[in-house]
C-alpha cells in the first residue's frame, strides 16, 4: 500500500461531526482535510488491486505511520511479496525484500518508477508535504458526488516543485473526505483521477475505505485501494522506523 | 577405344597429370568458394539469428507487437509444452526459451548498502542445463573477458565495461531489481561469474546474461518466457523450410482472437533483416557468376595448354596415318576423361573441406586482435546440394572447350608443322 | 633493356594464352577491386548516414549525459559552455535538448526521449524544418519505425506527458507532422523530436541542452568546461569493427580468386619453358647467364599482370565507375541490423590505395608464380637445352 494513498484516504477524513454551519474558507477546508491526514499515529492493513493488461493482482500489506515523516510497511500478500518491506525516514526511502536480505535505497530516478506496477510511483509515496503547505486553494463552488454535497476545491501549486501543479477536490461538506479528486499538469490537462467509494468511520473519524486512482492518459482499470482495518493513535515502538527493522 | 585411352591418360602422367591437376584445383577452388561465401552469407544471419531472433521466434501476439518494448507481463506461459511439442515437430532445430528484462542493478558496499546501482538490459538463457545449445549460441566461451561462465544457482554475467563502471569484480554480488512478470516488484541477489565483451556498445554497457531458471525465480516467470528461439542445428538458415513451418504453426490458431496465442515468426520478418535477406539474394548469383567464369576460363586455358604441349604428337599420329577426325575425338575424349577425372576429385576435395569448415570452421579470433565483435570471427563453409555440381560441370566443359578450340589446329596446320613441333 | 622488350614481344605473341590469363587476371583484378569497393562504400554509406543524421562532426555531451542509461537525463542539461555557445551562434553547432517523457498513442503507454532541435540546424541532415509548421498543437516529427510501433501518421495528435526541470507534471498534445524514413534508427526509435525552443519552454530549461553537434569539418574547441567531447573515432567504433569483421571474411574469397588466376600462370609458364627449351639453349650458349634467361621468362610472366592491369582498366574502370555512380539498388526498404543503418542502394567507392594495394598484389603474385617455374632453367644445361630436351 502507497503511502500517497495513505494520505489520500486518510487525508479524506473528516474531523467532528460539528459541520460548518456556513461555508468556510478553502484554507479552512484543507486544512480540516489536512488535520486528519497526519493524526499522531495509524496502523492500517489495506488491499490495493492493480489491473494488468493480462491479469489483475491484488496486494495486501500492513502499514505503520507516524506523522509525516515515518511510515514502515510490509507486505503479507500474495506470498511472493510477503515480506517485502518499506521504510520511509524524512525524504529517505529504503525496499527490503527477504529473499535478498538487502535493504535498497530509492532514490533519484527510481523515484519516478511505479510501485507494485500500480498507477503510483515511489515519489508520489514519498510527498510529505500536506495539501495546505504545497497548494493555494480556492472554493470554486459546490456539487454533489453522489448523494454526497461537496465543496470543489481548486488547488495551485504554492511552487514549481510540485508534481501535479494543479487538482480539482471534492471534499464532503459534513465529513471532510476527498470523495473525488482530478489532478492536472502544468498545462491543464487532467492527468489522475481519484474516486472515493464507501466512506465509513473509525475511532470518531470519516475515511473512505475504497477509492480508485486512474492514469487519465492510460487505458486501462487503474489501481483500487480498499482499507481492511485501521486504528488510530496507537502506540508504535520508535525502534519499527530504523533500518534494523526492516531485517527482523 | 575408351580403354586404350583411359590406359593413356592412367600411363603417360607426363600428358595427364598436369591437365587433371589442374582440373581438379580448379574445381577444388569453385566448390571451396561457393561453399565459403554461402558460409560467409550466412555468417552475417548466424549473429542476427543467435543473438536475437533465432530462424524462428514464438512469442505471444500481444508481446510481438510491443516486443521492442518487452512487455514481459505478456511473455508465452506454459513454455515447456510448447517446446515439447515444437521439439517433437522439429527434431533438427534447437528450441530455446528466452527472457529479455530491464531492471536495475543495486551494487552494496561493505554495510550492505547501496553504494551504485545502474539500469541494466539483461538476456536471460538457459546457461546452466546441460547440453543447451546457448552458451554455443552466443559463443560465451569466447566472449568472456573475466571470470568463468556461470555454473551454480544465481551466477550471472555482464558486460566488461558495465562492471567496470559499477567497481564489480569476479565474485561480487548484486541485486537486480526489476518487474515480475505480473507487475510486482522483483529483487534477486546474483553474482558476477565473468564478464563479457559483447562488441556492441549498448551491450557492453548495460548488458548482463543470466540463467533462465534463475531469471524465472526472480521474476516469478515460471514456465514462462518472452520468447521461444528456434535455430537449425546446424546453424544453417533454410529459408523455404522455416516459411513453411510458420505458416503451418500460425495457420493453427487462425481465426481466433485471444491475444495471448502464440505467433511464429521468422528471422526475415523481424525488424531491419529483410534488407540483409535481399542483398544476400541479390549478391550470391552475381559473385558465384564471376567466379565461375574466371574459374572456367582458367581451365580453358589449362586444356588449351595440355594440347599445345601434344602438338607434336599429333603430328606424328597423323604422319603415321591416323585420320584427322579420330586424333581430334581421341583428343576430345581424353581430356573428358581428364576432366572428368580431376572435376571428380575437386569437387570431394572441396566437398571434403568445406563440410569440415561447416562444421568446425576456422577461429580466425587471434588474427584480430582488439576486434570488437566476436560473433563474427569463426569462418564457416555451408554446402548445399548445389555444391555438387557448381564446380564439376563447368570444370569438365571447360578443359573440354580448352582442347577442343587448341585441337583445331590438327585441321588447320600442315602434319609436317605439327610434326616439327615434336622435334622441337 | 633487351629483356623487357623481349618479354613484352613474347607475352603479346602467345595470343590466346596470354589473352585468357589476362581475362582471368583482370577478372580477379576487378572483382576485389568491386568488393572492395563496395566494403569501403557501405562503410563510407552507413557512416555518412549517421554522421548526417546524428553525430555531425563530433558531438559535445553534458557532463553525466549517457546515452545508455536513460536515467542519466534528468540531470543531463545544461546552459552549453561559452565556446559551445559561440559556435553554436555562429550556426556551426546544434544544440539537442534531451527529455525523458511518456507517449500515449490511443491509451497505450510508451517511454520516449523527447528531443528539442533548432528547426532551422544544419548540421544534421533530416527535415528539421517542419517543426516550424505553425498549428495548434506543438509540431512534432518522427521516424517511420517510431510511427508504427505507437501506431501514428502524419496528422495524428498524441499526449505526451514529461516532467518539467523541476518534477512538475506537465502533458500536451502532439501533432504529427511528419513521418521520416530514415536508416538511422537511432534517431527514430522511441523518440519524438519538436523544436528546441518549444521543449525548453516545456522543460523550464531555458538556453540549455544535453547535446551539442558539430559541423562536419569542425574541430573540437579548446575547452568547454562540463561537457565533453566524443569524436567520430568514437562514435562510429561499433560499425567501423563490424565492416572490418566482414572485410577479413572477404579476404578468403580473394585468395582463392587470385589462387584461381595464379594457377593459370603457372600453368602458362609451365609451358613456355617446356616449348622454348631450344630457345633457353640458344640463349645460354651465346652467352646469356642464367640469371637473366629466368629474368626474362619471370619478366614475361609478371607481364601479364601488366597486361591484365590494362585489361581491366578497359573494362573495369567504366563499369565500376558505372556502379559507383547509379549505385546498387537492392528495391528493398531501409532496415538495419544491430541498428547499424543500411541503405538499399550502395555506392561502391574506390581509393587510389586501394587500387594501387591491389595491382601489386596482384603483380606480386604474378610474379612469384613466374618464377617459379622459371626457376627450372637454371638446371638446364645449355646443351640439352639447345637439343632440346627436357630438364
Amino acid at each position: 500500500m502507497s503511502r500517497s494513498a495513505i494520505l489520500i484516504l486518510i487525508g479524506a477524513l473528516a474531523a467532528s461531526a460539528a459541520a460548518f454551519a456556513q461555508a468556510p474558507s478553502a484554507e479552512e477546508i484543507l486544512d480540516r482535510v489536512d488535520r486528519n491526514a497526519v493524526p499522531g499515529s495509524k496502523i492500517l492493513v489495506s488491499e490495493m488491486t492493480i489491473h494488468g493488461r493480462r491479469e489483475s493482482r491484488t496486494i495486501r500489506a500492513k502499514s505503520w505511520i507516524e506523522g509525516e515523516d515515518k511510515a514502515f510497511t510490509e507486505y503479507l500478500d500474495p506470498p511472493r511479496e510477503r515480506g517485502v518491506k518499506m521504510l520511509k525516514l524524512g525524504d529517505r526511502l529504503w525496499t527490503y525484500s527477504p529473499d535478498t536480505d538487502r535493504a535498497i535505497s530509492i532514490s533519484g530516478h527510481m523515484l519516478r518508477q511505479s510501485v507494485m506496477g500500480s498507477d503510483l510511483s515511489y515519489e508520489d509515496m514519498m510527498e510529505d508535504r500536506t495539501l495546505r503547505d504545497a497548494y493555494e486553494a480556492r472554493v470554486a463552488g459546490d456539487e454533489a458526488v453522489g448523494d454526497r454535497p461537496c465543496w470543489v476545491l481548486e488547488l495551485t501549486a504554492k511552487s514549481g516543485d510540485v508534481a501535479y501543479p494543479s487538482r480539482k477536490s471534492w471534499v464532503d461538506k459534513e465529513r471532510f473526505v476527498v470523495l473525488k479528486e482530478e489532478r492536472y499538469a502544468k498545462s491543464g490537462k487532467l492527468l489522475k483521477t481519484l474516486e472515493a467509494g464507501a466512506v465509513g468511520r473509525v475511532q470518531g473519524r470519516w475515511l473512505p475505505f475504497e477509492a480508485v486512482f486512474r492514469d487519465a492518459l492510460k487505458e486501462g482499470g487503474g489501481t483500487e485501494f480498499r482499507i481492511l482495518s485501521v486504528a488510530f493513535d496507537a502506540p508504535i515502538p520508535e525502534a519499527l522506523f530504523t533500518k534494523a527493522s526492516l531485517r527482523k | 577405344m575408351i580403354r586404350f585411352l583411359l590406359k593413356g591418360v592412367l600411363r603417360d602422367r607426363g600428358r595427364s597429370l598436369f591437365p587433371f591437376l589442374v582440373a581438379a584445383a580448379g574445381t577444388f577452388l569453385t566448390v571451396a568458394f561457393y561453399g565459403y561465401f554461402l558460409g560467409m552469407m550466412n555468417n552475417m544471419i548466424r549473429s542476427n539469428a543467435n543473438l536475437r531472433h533465432g530462424h524462428l521466434k514464438v512469442m505471444t501476439r500481444a508481446y510481438a507487437r510491443d516486443a521492442a518494448q518487452v512487455p514481459n507481463d505478456l511473455a508465452l506461459t506454459g513454455v515447456g509444452a510448447l517446446m515439447a511439442e515444437l521439439d517433437r515437430e522439429f527434431p533438427n532445430m534447437d528450441w530455446v526459451a528466452r527472457i529479455s528484462f530491464g531492471g536495475l542493478l543495486d551494487v552494496p558496499d561493505e554495510e550492505g548498502e547501496t553504494r551504485i546501482q545502474a539500469p541494466v538490459a539483461g538476456l536471460a538463457v538457459d546457461i546452466r542445463t546441460a547440453g543447451s545449445p546457448e552458451p554455443g549460441l552466443f559463443g560465451l566461451q569466447k566472449i568472456l573477458v573475466r571470470g568463468r561462465l556461470p555454473r551454480a544457482p544465481g551466477e550471472l554475467l555482464m558486460g566488461d565495461e558495465l562492471a567496470l563502471k559499477l567497481g564489480l569484480a569476479v565474485g561480487d554480488e548484486a541485486t537486480l531489481i526489476g518487474s515480475s512478470m505480473a507487475g510486482g516488484l522483483a529483487m534477486a541477489n546474483f553474482t558476477v561469474a565473468g564478464t563479457i565483451r559483447f562488441g556492441i556498445r549498448a551491450m557492453d554497457k548495460t548488458g548482463l546474461i543470466a540463467d533462465l531458471a534463475d531469471v524465472r525465480r526472480a521474476l516469478d516467470m515460471d514456465d514462462a518466457a518472452g520468447e521461444v528461439l528456434g535455430l537449425f542445428k546446424d546453424g544453417i538458415y533454410r529459408q523455404e523450410r522455416i516459411e513453411a513451418a510458420a505458416l503451418a504453426f500460425n495457420d493453427r490458431y487462425a481465426g481466433r482472437k485471444d491475444e495471448d496465442l502464440p505467433v511464429m515468426q521468422t528471422l526475415a520478418e523481424q525488424p531491419g533483416m529483410d534488407i540483409l535477406f535481399v542483398w544476400i539474394r541479390a549478391a550470391t548469383p552475381a559473385i558465384i557468376f564471376i567466379f565461375l567464369l574466371a574459374m572456367s576460363l582458367v581451365m580453358w586455358n589449362a586444356g588449351l595448354v595440355g594440347t599445345l604441349r601434344r602438338y607434336g604428337e599429333f603430328g606424328l599420329r597423323l604422319a603415321i596415318g591416323e585420320a584427322k577426325g579420330r586424333v581430334y575425338r581421341a583428343m576430345l575424349a581424353e581430356a573428358l576423361m581428364v576432366g572428368f577425372i580431376g572435376s571428380a576429385a575437386g569437387t570431394v576435395l572441396g566437398l571434403g573441406l568445406s563440410w569440415y569448415l561447416q562444421v568446425h570452421g576456422i577461429d580466425v579470433s587471434s588474427m584480430l586482435k582488439n576486434f570488437a565483435f566476436p560473433m563474427e570471427t569463426v569462418l564457416r563453409s555451408r554446402i548445399t546440394p548445389f555444391s555438387f555440381v557448381i564446380g564439376f560441370i563447368p570444370g569438365l566443359l571447360a578443359s573440354l572447350i580448352g582442347t577442343a578450340i587448341a585441337g583445331r589446329a590438327i585441321y588447320k596446320r600442315q602434319t609436317a608443322r605439327l610434326f616439327k613441333e615434336l622435334e622441337s | 633493356m633487351i629483356i623487357p622488350k623481349l618479354a613484352l614481344r613474347n607475352m603479346l605473341g602467345a595470343g590466346a594464352k596470354t589473352w585468357l590469363n589476362g581475362a582471368v587476371l583482370s577478372m580477379a583484378f576487378v572483382t576485389i577491386i568491386f568488393a572492395q569497393g563496395l566494403y569501403r562504400g557501405f562503410d563510407a554509406e552507413v557512416s555518412k548516414t549517421l554522421i548526417d543524421a546524428e553525430y555531425g562532426g563530433g558531438q559535445y555531451w553534458v557532463e553525466d549525459y549517457d546515452p545508455y542509461d536513460p536515467f542519466t537525463l534528468q540531470d543531463a542539461h545544461a546552459v552549453p559552455a561559452p565556446p559551445l555557445r559561440a559556435l553554436i551562434d555562429a550556426g556551426r553547432a546544434a544544440p539537442i535538448l534531451i527529455v525523458q517523457g511518456t507517449l500515449y498513442p490511443a491509451g497505450r503507454v510508451l517511454p520516449v526521449a523527447i528531443k528539442g532541435i533548432d528547426p532551422a540546424q544544419r548540421q544534421l541532415s533530416f527535415p528539421t524544418n517542419v517543426l516550424t509548421a505553425s498549428g495548434d498543437g506543438i509540431p512534432a516529427l518522427i521516424g517511420s519505425r517510431m510511427a508504427k510501433s505507437a501506431g501514428l501518421a502524419v496528422g495524428d495528435t498524441v499526449t505526451v506527458r514529461w516532467r518539467d526541470v523541476r518534477g512538475a507534471f506537465d502533458a500536451k498534445d502532439l501533432e504529427i507532422v511528419q513521418v521520416m524514413t530514415t536508416t538511422a534508427q537511432t534517431i527514430d526509435e522511441g523518440q519524438v523530436w519538436l523544436p528546441l525552443a518549444t521543449l525548453r519552454e516545456m522543460a523550464a530549461m531555458p538556453g540549455e541542452a544535453t547535446i551539442v553537434v558539430l559541423d562536419r569539418d569542425a574541430s573540437p574547441v579548446a575547452a568547454a568546461a562540463g561537457w565533453s567531447f566524443q569524436g567520430l573515432d568514437v562514435l562510429l567504433k561499433d560499425i567501423k569493427d563490424i565492416i572490418k569483421g566482414k572485410t577479413i571474411g572477404a579476404s578468403v574469397l580473394y585468395a582463392i580468386l587470385l589462387f584461381l588466376a595464379a594457377l593459370a600462370i603457372l600453368n602458362t609458364q609451365l609451358l613456355s619453358i617446356w616449348r622454348r627449351r631450344k630457345e633457353i639453349g640458344t640463349m645460354m650458349a651465346m652467352g646469356v647467364t642464367r640469371g637473366r634467361v629466368i629474368g626474362l621468362f619471370t619478366f614475361e610472366g609478371a607481364l601479364n599482370a601488366v597486361f591484365a592491369a590494362v585489361v581491366g582498366a578497359v573494362w573495369g574502370i567504366p563499369l565500376l565507375a558505372y556502379l559507383a555512380v547509379r549505385g546498387l539498388s537492392m528495391g528493398a526498404n531501409q532496415g538495419d541490423s544491430f541498428g547499424i543503418a543500411m541503405s538499399d542502394t550502395m555506392y561502391p567507392s574506390y581509393s587510389a590505395g586501394l587500387v594501387a594495394g591491389t595491382t601489386l598484389l596482384v603483380f606480386l603474385i604474378t610474379t612469384i608464380v613466374s618464377y617459379l617455374p622459371a626457376r627450372k632453367i637454371s638446371k638446364l644445361k645449355p646443351t640439352e637445352a639447345l637439343q632440346g630436351r627436357r630438364a
